[in-house]
């Protein structure tokens, strides 16, 4: 296995729920070392993609592979040793209620280490200042958290067995501006500094202008987009031209409001 | 110059070199999650009497957060300043995550401390917040009287449409289970005494045991726990996750009162209810003992029901039917108040549910025996 060979690796993926096809044969790969941004109105299958590759859901035909191991063919103990490798964070954290955020965190390396537990108690503080959180927030319960430093417990808790990918559902949806450059930010440190392959699902334009690297665009049940950014604005598809032309024009409208005052 | 220290298995992780300056720890391999506690041991074994000035990360084949922060804290656990160390032949990569740490260091504290409360406190702690949750049952009673109080001035707010609902719900729909349930026990009871009542030649009086003691007492129990677990755990779960989705505040915010609309119509729909259940509870309950009489004890459903029309006077009846208005009331005062105070999270329905359950029984056994002292001293 070489550094340099794919990290996701979707071919030929067809998802159908009954009658209705959702994916009409999807591919893409994915780098290592990547930030990878997925976008598509709704109902055209983002998340389940994401459910699927990262092994919830079946895909009716096709193959994904993750890191070298195909998902939907790996036997019980070759998934159980490729999800060790890569972390999720769910749309609202899914933090688990009845522990605090520390024992939270701590669960995989509980798990998936034999770590002694003055070994691992460092580590989950290490985890959780990463995330952007104070120390303290260590000690308190998922249901005493705001949604901006949920998020975050839950990137702490992906994190916690150093994946070298991490996919996250909506990192930024329901927070405010701030908060949300700032998880840009953590993004992009995952990224630079830590060198994980991050695959996000997003709406979060900001998001996907200044942080992400490629953009894999998801319209009629096929990738009618996969490239950088600056390309995907210019394409040729309705979607995608009604999609940014929405967006940029409230850009300008704000910004020429903000040049009056 | 340079001497290895320690074992062979140490040296494959760290390796120690002198110099006039001080010691150069050499760093070599996977420094990564999984050798994690391999690499704690090897830090320990490549000790060194002069002060370590610098790390050597040239033969490092991979380096980690976790196998930094290793490496970072046993420099603090020398006492040796990790920002003053010259970090040698790294890969930037490997810098870079050296760095990451460094920055996070002082932030990383040992282990948040958990306070345990001794069994003294645990005991008293319990209840201070049972007498807190009691407390509140009570105000939620007045709460509740005031908004009957309330729509007696204003009769056309009752929600009739929501009670004809509620009273499928907990009425109509619980009809199957309270016949199945009281007409089994019908036949155990009747089993029971007519395996007593046999040996004394004294048949006919089964009918007098079951009769009267089902109506006064095992019918309206019955069927208030049965409508405790069931109605009671459904109010605290409906309005639980309708507080959570925050469907509770949208009918406060559009001008609607959540009185009016969630709570008399649950609680007059089950004071409605349970009477009429604990009477199909005493119909089925006497239909079993008298399957069981036919059967066992030589009498036939005539001759039952002949001895049943002597043996139970309508007082008893009453007293039975009378009861069960009062369980009815506590069963969806709980339940509902259990509902409505649920924490934000997802968690607290299933525990406010659970706990429902427990208090709408004990409760209705509490009132039950009240009843009993009540009666016995009217002499009813």
């Amino acid at each position: 296995m070489n550094a340099s060979s794919s990290v996701i690796e979707v071919s030929g993926v067809v998802t159908r729920f009954g009658s209705q096809t959702v994916h009409d044969g999807v591919s893409f790969t994915v780098g290592r070392g990547e930030l990878v941004g997925l976008i598509g109105g709704s109902g055209t299958g983002k998340s389940v993609l994401l459910r699927e590759i990262i092994g919830l859901d079946r895909p009716t035909e096709g193959s994904i592979r993750v890191l070298g191991t195909d998902i939907w063919k790996a036997s019980a103990a070759e998934l159980a040793a490729v999800r060790r490798r890569f972390g999720v964070m769910f749309q609202d954290g899914a933090l688990f209620s009845s522990l605090d955020v520390a024992h939270n965190v701590a669960v995989p390396l509980l798990e998936h280490t034999r770590l002694a537990k003055d070994a691992i108690w460092p580590l989950v503080n290490l985890r959780i200042a990463q995330a952007g959180l104070p120390p303290e927030a260590g000690a308190k319960m998922p249901s005493e958290l705001s949604g901006g430093m949920r998020k975050r417990a839950a990137i702490a808790r992906a994190l916690a067995l150093e994946p070298e990918v991490i996919f996250l559902d909506e990192p930024t949806s329901g927070l405010d501006p701030i908060t949300a450059r700032a998880f840009d930010k953590l993004m992009r440190f995952l990224v630079d500094d830590l060198n994980i392959t991050v695959f996000l699902v997003t709406h979060d334009l900001d998001t996907l202008l200044t942080v992400v690297d490629r953009l894999i665009v998801l319209a009629r049940g096929k990738v009618v987009g996969d490239g950088p950014v600056r390309e995907i604005v210019d394409l040729d598809d309705p979607w995608v031209r009604s999609y940014f032309s929405i967006r940029t024009m409230a850009a300008t409208e704000s910004g020429s409001e903000r040049h009056g005052t | 110059m340079t001497k290895a220290l320690d074992s062979a298995a140490a040296g494959r992780w760290v390796s120690l070199e002198t110099s006039a300056e001080g010691a150069t720890l050499r760093l070599a391999g996977d420094w990564r999650l999984p050798s994690l506690a391999t690499l704690g041991h090897a830090l320990q074994t490549a000790r060194s009497v002069r002060p370590i000035v610098g790390i050597d990360g040239q033969a490092l084949t991979a380096l980690d957060t976790a196998g930094a922060l290793v490496m970072l804290r046993h420099l603090q656990s020398l006492a040796v300043d990790p920002t003053a160390i010259a970090f040698d032949n790294f890969s930037p990569v490997h810098r870079r995550v050296v760095e990451v740490v460094l920055s996070r260091l002082h932030e990383i504290t040992v282990d948040p401390v958990r306070h345990r409360r001794g069994i003294v406190a645990e005991i008293g702690f319990q209840t201070e917040s049972l007498g807190h949750l009691l407390l509140g049952h009570l105000n939620f009673l007045g709460y509740v009287a005031g908004g009957i109080g309330s729509l007696l001035g204003h009769p056309w707010r009752l929600r009739t449409q929501e009670l004809a609902a509620q009273f499928e719900q907990v009425g109509i729909r619980a009809i199957p289970v309270v016949a199945l349930v009281t007409f089994l026990i019908g036949v155990v009871f009747a089993y029971l005494l007519g395996l007593q009542a046999a040996r004394y030649g004294a048949n006919i009086f089964v009918v007098d045991g079951v009769a009267i003691g089902m109506a006064r007492e095992f019918a309206p129990i019955l069927v208030a726990v049965i409508i405790a677990g069931r109605s009671g755990a459904a109010f605290t779960a409906q309005l639980g996750t309708m507080k959570l989705t925050e469907e509770t505040d949208a009918i406060r915010v559009l001008g609607l009162s959540p009185m009016d609309v969630l709570i008399l119509p649950r609680v007059f729909a089950l004071v409605v209810a349970l009477p009429l259940l604990v009477f199909v509870g005493d119909v089925m309950s006497n239909l079993g003992a008298m399957a069981m009489a036919a059967a066992m004890l030589d009498i036939t459903p005539a001759t039952y029901l002949e001895r049943l029309s002597v043996a139970l006077s309508m007082r008893h009846l009453w007293v039975g039917l009378a009861k069960a208005p009062v369980f009815a009331l506590f069963i969806a005062v709980i339940g509902i108040r259990m509902g409505m105070t649920v924490s934000r999270d997802t968690r607290a329905i299933g525990a406010s549910t659970t706990s429902t359950v427990v208090q709408g029984i004990v409760s209705v056994i509490l009132l039950d025996a009240l009843f009993a002292v009540v009666f016995q001293a009217l002499e009813i």
